[in-house]
């Protein structure tokens, strides 16, 4: 069918391709302006979807961040200790190995070292009840603000944790790592403990027994301690390993929400351009063929 | 043949030609007029008169010219055409607007919308599980869910907005619908009476035309014509206008959105439209009023407010359940025996969910961050609750999978609106086209009617002379 044309029909053709013009150069526009190709979910759905998955895995991923640089805080704290608990321990045995060569020490010199184990029991003890943000890392979950009574209480090196009862700090939904340490492993509680037995050392020293025998003891707790250092170190170099993972991956979301959600800059300012050039064309054309009529040339 | 017949003859021109010349300047005055039909004056040529025998034949030429009527250049299956395309269009864009304006509300993806919101919540939870000794963290906590409930409810609230708004609508358009029936019943009767009396109603069949494209895009009408000039307006197969009488429609059910998206629905709530004057249901199959009653439905009959509404609802719901689940079995630092079965949400009874989620405690120390057989700063319980995100089958999921759900209805719908409405204008192209005033055809023919009324003059003027020869100079010879 051969349509007629008429100015009206003219009018309102020109006016819908401008219309449909200038709708294109706005929605240009406004993701020019915007930065972002989706806008709203029907923009594209499917990258919606991806989108919005991928924002909650940056977020999860930006909390474990902040768990994880807790957990070294937490992790960092209790190697120190752990490390100054060992070399008070080692030199306990040294001062111990020097007390039992008998014969060559005196007993003011027995009494200077019982004096001094005292004084490393007690630093023992401090270190033991190192706590981070008031709360003790050798036994995490307590309220109580320490890990072990001291000696003058009730009941000298008592626990305070609970036994099971761990501290752990989440990395990513399926894996969560221990940031406390387990105080008993690590210096044994009540009258097993390592403050128990530095006090029945100093007990031998100044009653003059051997204190030879006591060496096992003090190697014993001293492989627990080692071994608990090492435990920590573990953990440590987890989190750690974690932490540049969880960096990447964060990284890796940003750039593929960025990839998913924002404009090419390149490619819209082209096509902007040339939606203005076919917006220019359309204008011109209208221009062209609305003016004349028959008028403009009969006399 | 009569001396002067020759005079009625040009005088016959000179008044049909001035007539079409008239009827052409009505067509230019108009050409911008919305909804005008072109029109021409139907010329015809006047027999010779005959003489009153068996056998006779015309002598002589013809008798000039006639202008017998003015034609209406309408077509009617170009305008029914245009009608009903125009009812799916309107019902289509209708239906597009409502998904749209659904989607407007939910501002995803982005960092501001109930997405975000459940993040933050569960990112809270384990800050709260790191530092169960913080205060500051349980307060922040506090204020996390309570922004959380509040987004949730403001979205339950747009959307609540959005079916009223659709309601008001839905009794504006059919006032909208009832005036314009009753002027095509009136247009109808006037019709007819100029019919009868032989005028021209042109200008009032355009005028009825119009407003039955209007009812097309309204309630998806269309148009019957009848032999005495007057149309009857069928709507879902009844006579909305049938002569000189309109019926009058009405839209029946609850005017508050909870009654009415009731599930199950209840006939007396949901939103439908009846005949006034029967109480019959009515069916639309198209027109913008059709596409605002869909929005209007209960989800079960696929009202999307109401389906929008539901999800909102289920999200406020999961939340509460999942996260007091976890959060009564964990111990809270109160003193016994209120430390442990401390609920973290309220839903509020007789109230939607999404409405009456609310925090249920206060005291940041009744946040239940152990676990009873761990310590008193034991935070499994709030690292567990921060885990409900993960899943197929956690909240975050299922407002996710609504979000994208939305997504894809709103791209359909709007696609398909503007399928149909590129169609639409196709056929109202069409009609145009052929209805539509050309100013250069108008000024062609004001040419031939201009030199035709000028012929006719000078035929009058040539017979004018003749006679003047006849009567004036003849018989002077010899004078």
């Amino acid at each position: 069918m051969i349509n007629r044309v008429t100015q009206q029909t003219i009018q309102r053709n020109t006016l819908a391709n401008l219309q449909t013009n200038l709708g294109r150069m706005a929605d240009l526009q406004a993701r020019m302006s915007s930065g972002k190709t989706i806008t709203k979910p029907s923009d594209d759905p499917t990258a919606t979807g991806r989108t919005m998955a991928m924002r909650a895995d940056q977020a999860a991923a930006a909390q474990a961040s902040r768990n994880a640089d807790d957990g070294i805080a937490w992790l960092g704290t209790t190697d120190n200790a752990m490390q100054a608990s060992i070399t008070a321990l080692r030199r306990v045995r040294d001062l111990t190995v020097q007390a039992s060569s008998s014969g060559s020490v005196g007993a003011a010199s027995r009494e200077a070292i019982a004096t001094e184990i005292d004084g490393i029991r007690d630093q023992l003890l401090d270190l033991a009840n190192t706590n981070i943000q008031g709360r003790a890392v050798f036994a995490g979950t307590t309220g109580d603000g320490v890990a072990f009574d001291d000696a003058s209480s009730a009941t000298p090196y008592a626990w305070h944790g609970t036994a099971g009862a761990t501290v752990a700090r989440r990395l990513s939904p399926d894996a969560t790592v221990r940031v406390d340490s387990d105080g008993v492993a690590a210096f044994g509680q009540g009258a097993t403990s390592v403050f128990a037995l530095l006090d029945k050392i100093s007990a031998d020293l100044r009653s003059t027994p051997e204190v030879t025998g006591r060496l096992g003891e003090i190697d014993t707790k001293l492989n627990g301690m080692l071994s608990q250092v090492a435990n920590v170190g573990i953990r440590y170099k987890q989190v750690t390993d974690a932490q540049s993972l969880i960096a990447a991956k964060i990284q890796d979301t940003t750039s593929s929400i960025s990839g998913i959600e924002d404009i090419d800059l390149a490619e819209t300012i082209m096509e902007l351009k040339m939606q203005e050039v076919a917006y220019q064309g359309a204008l011109g054309a209208g221009a062209r063929v609305l003016q004349p009529t028959l008028m403009d040339f009969l006399r | 043949m009569s001396t002067f017949s020759g005079l009625s003859t040009a005088l016959s021109s000179l008044n049909a030609q001035r007539q079409a010349l008239q009827v052409s300047g009505q067509n230019i005055a108009n050409a911008n007029t919305v909804g005008y039909t072109r029109q021409r004056a139907d010329l015809q040529s006047v027999d010779a008169t005959s003489v009153p025998s068996l056998f006779s034949t015309p002598l002589g030429p013809g008798n000039g010219v006639a202008s017998v009527g003015i034609a209406r250049l309408g077509d009617d299956f170009l305008d029914a055409r245009v009608r009903n395309q125009t009812s799916q269009a309107s019902y289509n864009s209708a239906n597009a607007t409502t998904f749209n304006r659904l989607e407007s509300v939910v501002a995803e993806p982005g960092d501001t919308g109930v997405a975000a919101g459940l993040q933050q919540f569960w990112a809270a939870w384990e800050d709260v599980s790191n530092a169960p000794d913080s205060g500051a963290t349980r307060t922040a906590l506090i204020g996390k869910a309570a922004t959380l409930t509040h987004q949730i409810a403001d979205t339950y609230r747009a959307y609540q907005g959005q079916w009223d708004q659709a309601r008001t609508e839905a009794t504006a358009l059919v006032s909208q619908v009832n005036s314009a029936a009753s002027s095509i019943a009136d247009l109808n009767n006037q019709i007819r009476g100029v019919l009868v009396s032989g005028g021209s109603a042109n200008e009032l069949i355009d005028k009825r035309s119009e407003l039955i494209t209007q009812l097309s895009g309204l309630v998806g009408a269309s148009s019957r014509a009848m032999p005495d000039g007057t149309v009857n307006v069928m709507v879902a197969g009844n006579p909305l206008v049938s002569g000189d009488r309109a019926q009058a429609i009405q839209v029946d059910g609850a005017y508050a959105m909870s009654p009415a998206i009731q599930e199950p629905p209840t006939v007396t709530n949901v939103v439908h439209l009846t005949w006034s004057s029967t109480g019959t249901p009515l069916v639309l199959d198209g027109g913008s009023l059709a596409g605002t009653l869909t929005s209007l439905q209960p989800g079960s009959y696929g009202g999307p407010i109401a389906n929008a509404i539901s999800k909102i609802n289920d999200l406020a719901t999961s939340v509460a359940n999942a996260v007091n689940a976890i959060h009564s079995g964990g111990k809270t630092l109160a003193a016994p025996p209120s430390d442990t079965g401390v609920a973290f949400f309220t839903l509020a009874a007789g109230v939607p969910a999404a409405i009456g989620l609310s925090v249920a405690i206060t005291d940041p120390n009744m946040v239940a961050a152990a676990n009873t057989a761990n310590g008193a700063l034991d935070g499994s319980i709030a690292d567990q609750i921060s885990q409900l995100r993960e899943g197929n089958s956690s909240p975050d999921a299922g407002w996710r999978n609504f979000v994208v759900d939305l997504g894809v209805t709103s791209e359909a719908a709007t696609r398909k609106a503007n399928v149909s409405e590129t169609s639409r204008s196709v056929a109202e192209n069409l009609q145009r086209s052929n209805a539509s005033v050309d100013v250069d055809e108008e000024m062609t023919n004001m040419l031939s009617f201009q030199r035709a009324y000028e012929g006719a003059a000078r035929v009058l003027t040539a017979i004018d002379q003749m006679l003047d020869t006849l009567i004036n100079r003849t018989g002077l010879v010899g004078r």
